[in-house]
């Protein structure tokens, strides 16, 4: 029998940390992968599915190394390698597709130049002869227009195309063996789908095997043969992709399954332990917040808008008619106690109409946003203006950025609403602990700073800072979009518990369906600026009446699961 | 086909580095001109030159004639159309001092300040870029904690006293370069260089040599901090797993990037020292425009003083703007945008 093209056999790997101990990062891995297979490596962000793919690679930091195990490639230890013989293997035998396809390429190199290099340093074509092939290879990577797409730029060309020509960089030297760590995380569903459909291609074709490390399931049962299940560095279960999905077998696994959010069915819940606890404190946040958020008025509309456009001029293009539509003619209505979904693609005007809403955009004349009934072009003055914005509040998308670094969490909540005098400075100390219990964190909580908490903590604290001005409505950018799927559940959870328990009116912004499917009532499908859909989220997402909703859930990876 | 349709938005990939250049220079325009107010006002309205021009003793009709002759009896807004036609014409007026065309007197000490500082400043480049990469790349190693150190004391150290470090050193005790004052020159162009004879160069060595040293410890520092914050994008991670060779992702993928902020810096440095290097002009008696402009600030020379302003200023503006042209031949994101 022939060995495998990759044999991991019982691979240790250890990061060094500031003090000069060492934390383990991957221990006791193994992993066999054929030619011409895709194996799938899952596990949540920092399981240490990343470090594994450099490991094979050789790009681990100076502050890692490999304790124990063998990396064997085609039946030879490169664990020991120098960098000089990695090199030697690095785009020759090993291709690399990296997760964010915007920052793999050099922003000041051309495409042509990035694409042409690789192939001088690893095929035997120079000059015109490996310009001719770059071209080839972009066509491979079904990039359009592949001969003028040599002269641009990366900032010139989407992500979808990006990545593409990331793959025409990987395959140049025809590789026995791809690494491609979530090579479609950063890409919209219908373009992730299109692209991942080019990987398995060019796989299949050129009898590459990939590994192909995601968080994402859906990704896994479209793509792989195989899949090992990493958590906190360990291997936790591994197998044929509809064994290990249809039936796990382990319990960590099997928390997994049950955190991914489908578009088929609606749960209450997801599966996943909450934190909560009845405690005083937590009672008192929750009354504070309901004396505040005015319930009871349920199917009262709350924002109206009307013919809302913006466009967004082109640069440069004085005297032309041009100039970019990012929303033509938007109208919908909020009504209190809802949650109102908005999905659509990167580039579908569903953030702008948040910021239109929000004041950070001015829209283009003729649009009329009213809350409670009052224009907002209206509320100019400043005690309007202070209780538009108590009214109105935000959850990011980024939890990493949208709290202040240099504030404790505690502080963090409650500067805006001492700011705007809504409470004393010495009654935000307790609100602020009172607070951190309603969103499911110790009240010890409140003293640290933002960089000790986790990405889903500080949702949590994000979350915890938009409630303490008790608005009327708060405006979610698709707050779960940057976290891992089982603290993406444990964050719907909370906000779907609040929901009920405080009545919160919501305007749920979010590219992933599935989660519009789990939060909201009622959705409204965006597409290049227009409403395309509007209906009850359960009907849109299960029967939609548009084309474009249909193929925005026919794109969206699906798992098989059994009770569905 | 939202990906193909994405690559016709961005069609309009020929906004030209005319247009830029065009837009550019329209705007140096207007920084001319309220610099040429700003020097206006301070030669003209701020003090009365008829007073220091007529003396003491000189009765009413004097000064009447004076002011007369000299245009100053019109409103001020004539008189400042009538400076700022002279000075599109290239008339800067006449030294007090020397009694000769101001232009002329500072072309003819220019060249003397240009080949000091242009040789500081490639010899800043030539040796701070690569002592900078270097330690960026090795930042544990010892030869780095060597460089670092020096930087910082090379950057801290008095330009003056420096200089004078250096004529003790290489002029008193090693008698190997001359202490002061500029060498033979040779014709080129019809204007006198002096770093292209032998004897011309030992002369030039050490003055440039004192503006260098600052330079390198800048350059060093600029390439560090990029190569620091450059080898740990992406992009370079990429590079790297592509298999290309360790001199083109230094010589290419790094270095393109760092060269963006060096270039900006190296622009504003050069302006500052071809107009202001007057301390080491005075302490090596070197005849270059900077210590024109001292002197003449000693012996109340306004018409060159007030030529020099508004000539450093048309510098600094088309430093300015090449160096924007190489930023945007570095850079693509600023060229398409």
């Amino acid at each position: 029998m022939m060995a495998p093209l990759l044999a991991i056999e019982d691979l240790s790997i250890a990061y060094q940390l500031g003090d000069g101990r060492d934390a383990e990062a991957i221990s006791g891995f193994s992993l066999h992968l054929e030619r011409g297979r895709i194996v799938g490596i899952v596990g949540q962000s920092g399981a240490g599915k990343s470090t594994i793919g450099k490991a094979i690679l050789g790009l681990m930091g100076d502050n890692a190394r490999i304790t124990g195990g063998t990396i064997a490639l085609d039946g030879t230890d490169i664990t020991r390698f120098s960098e000089a013989r990695f090199a030697a293997i690095r785009g020759k035998r090993i291709g690399y597709i990296y997760q964010n396809p915007m920052t793999a390429l050099n922003p000041v190199l051309s495409i042509g130049e990035q694409l042409i290099e690789a192939i001088e340093a690893n095929t035997t074509r120079r000059g015109g002869d490996a310009r001719a092939y770059a071209v080839e290879l972009l066509k491979s990577a079904e990039v359009t227009h592949a001969e003028e797409r040599l002269a641009k730029y990366p900032h010139q060309l989407s992500g979808g195309l990006c990545q593409r020509i990331v793959f025409a960089i990987a395959i140049a030297a025809q590789p026995d063996l791809i690494i491609a760590d979530e090579p479609t995380t950063a890409l919209d569903v219908t373009v992730q789908k299109a692209v991942l459909a080019t990987l398995k291609k060019l796989a299949r074709e050129k009898q590459i095997s990939i590994v192909l490390i995601t968080h994402d399931m859906g990704v896994v049962a479209q793509m792989c043969d195989g899949v090992s299940v990493l958590w906190r560095g360990r291997l936790v279960e591994h197998g044929p992709t509809a064994q290990v999905i249809g039936a796990p077998r382990e319990r960590y696994t099997r928390d997994l399954m049950a955190a991914i959010p489908t578009v088929d069915h609606k749960r209450a819940r997801f599966d996943v332990l909450d934190s909560f606890e009845d405690t005083p404190g937590r009672r008192r946040g929750i009354a504070f917040l309901k004396s505040g958020i005015a319930a009871g008025r349920d199917g009262q509309s709350l924002l109206s808008i009307r013919n809302l456009s913006k466009t967004f001029d082109a640069q440069g293009g004085r005297g032309t008619s041009g100039g970019f539509r990012a929303l033509d003619g938007v109208a919908f209505e909020v009504f209190a106690g809802e949650t109102l979904g908005i999905v659509g693609e990167s580039g579908s005007g569903k953030s702008t109409i948040g910021r239109a809403i929000l004041g950070l955009v001015e829209p283009d004349a003729g649009a009329s946003i009213a809350f409670q009934g009052r224009p907002i072009a209206e509320m100019r003055g400043r005690r309007d203006r202070v209780a538009l914005s108590r009214s109105l509040q935000c959850i990011f998308q980024d939890p990493y950025s949208s709290l202040n670094p240099r504030m404790n969490a505690g502080t963090n909540i409650t500067y805006g609403i001492v700011a705007q005098g809504l409470v004393s400075r010495a009654e935000a100390k307790v609100l602020a602990q009172d607070l951190l219990e309603v969103v499911g964190l110790p009240r010890a909580a409140a003293g640290k700073m933002p960089h000790a908490f986790s990405g889903g903590e500080r949702q949590r604290i994000g979350i915890a800072r938009a409630l303490a001005f008790r608005p009327e409505l708060i405006f979610c950018d698709e707050p779960t979009s940057a976290l891992d799927v089982t603290v993406q559940a444990e964050i719907l959870n909370l906000m779907k518990e609040l929901q009920e328990t405080l009545g919160l009116t919501l305007v749920f912004v979010s590219h992933d369906l599935a989660v519009v499917r789990q939060m909201c009532d009622r959705v409204i499908v965006m597409r290049a600026g227009r409403m395309v859909e509007e209906g009850n989220a359960d009907e849109v997402l299960t029967a939609p009446r548009e084309t474009y909703t249909r193929d925005l859930l026919a794109a969206m990876p699906r798992i098989a699961f059994e009770d569905a | 086909m939202a990906e193909a349709d994405h690559g016709h938005r961005c069609g309009r990939t020929d906004e030209t580095m005319t247009n830029f250049i065009l837009r550019r220079l329209g705007q140096s325009i207007i920084l001319l001109l309220i610099m040429s107010v700003l020097v206006f006002a301070g030669m003209y309205v701020i003090s009365d030159p008829v007073a220091v021009m007529a003396g003491e003793d000189a009765t009413e009709a004097d000064r009447q004639a004076l002011a007369r002759s000299f245009g100053l009896d019109q409103p001020l807004p004539i008189q400042y159309l009538t400076f700022l036609g002279k000075i599109v014409q290239g008339d800067f007026g006449t030294s007090f001092v020397y009694g000769r065309p101001v232009l002329a007197l500072i072309f003819e000490r220019l060249p003397a300040t240009l080949e000091v500082v242009f040789l500081a400043i490639l010899v800043g480049l030539a040796v701070g870029i690569p002592l900078g990469i270097y330690s960026g790349l090795n930042r544990k190693k010892a030869p780095t904690k060597v460089i670092s150190f020096g930087t910082t004391v090379g950057y801290s150290i008095p330009n003056f006293w420096q200089a004078l470090l250096f004529i003790l050193v290489f002029a008193v005790w090693l008698r190997v370069l001359p202490a002061s004052g500029r060498g033979p020159t040779t014709e080129i162009f019809g204007v006198g260089w002096s770093v292209f004879n032998a004897e011309g160069l030992r002369y030039v060595i050490l003055p440039a040599a004192n503006l260098a040293v600052a330079l390198i410890c800048m350059q060093t520092r600029l390439a560090r901090s990029g190569t620091q914050e450059v080898m740990y994008q992406d992009y370079m991670m990429f590079a790297r797993a592509k298999g290309i060779a360790r001199s083109r992702l230094i010589g290419r993928h790094l270095l393109r990037n760092i060269l963006i902020p060096i270039v900006t810096i190296t622009g504003l440095e050069l302006g500052t020292l071809i107009a202001f290097s007057t301390v080491t002009e005075t302490v090596f008696s070197w005849p270059g425009i900077g210590k024109l402009l001292l002197d003449s600030i000693y012996r109340s020379d306004r018409p060159v003083v007030v030529a020099y302003m508004i000539l450093a200023t048309l510098m600094f503006v088309l430093i300015n703007l090449v160096a924007d042209i190489i930023y945007a031949i570095l850079d693509p994101r600023i060229r398409y945008s």
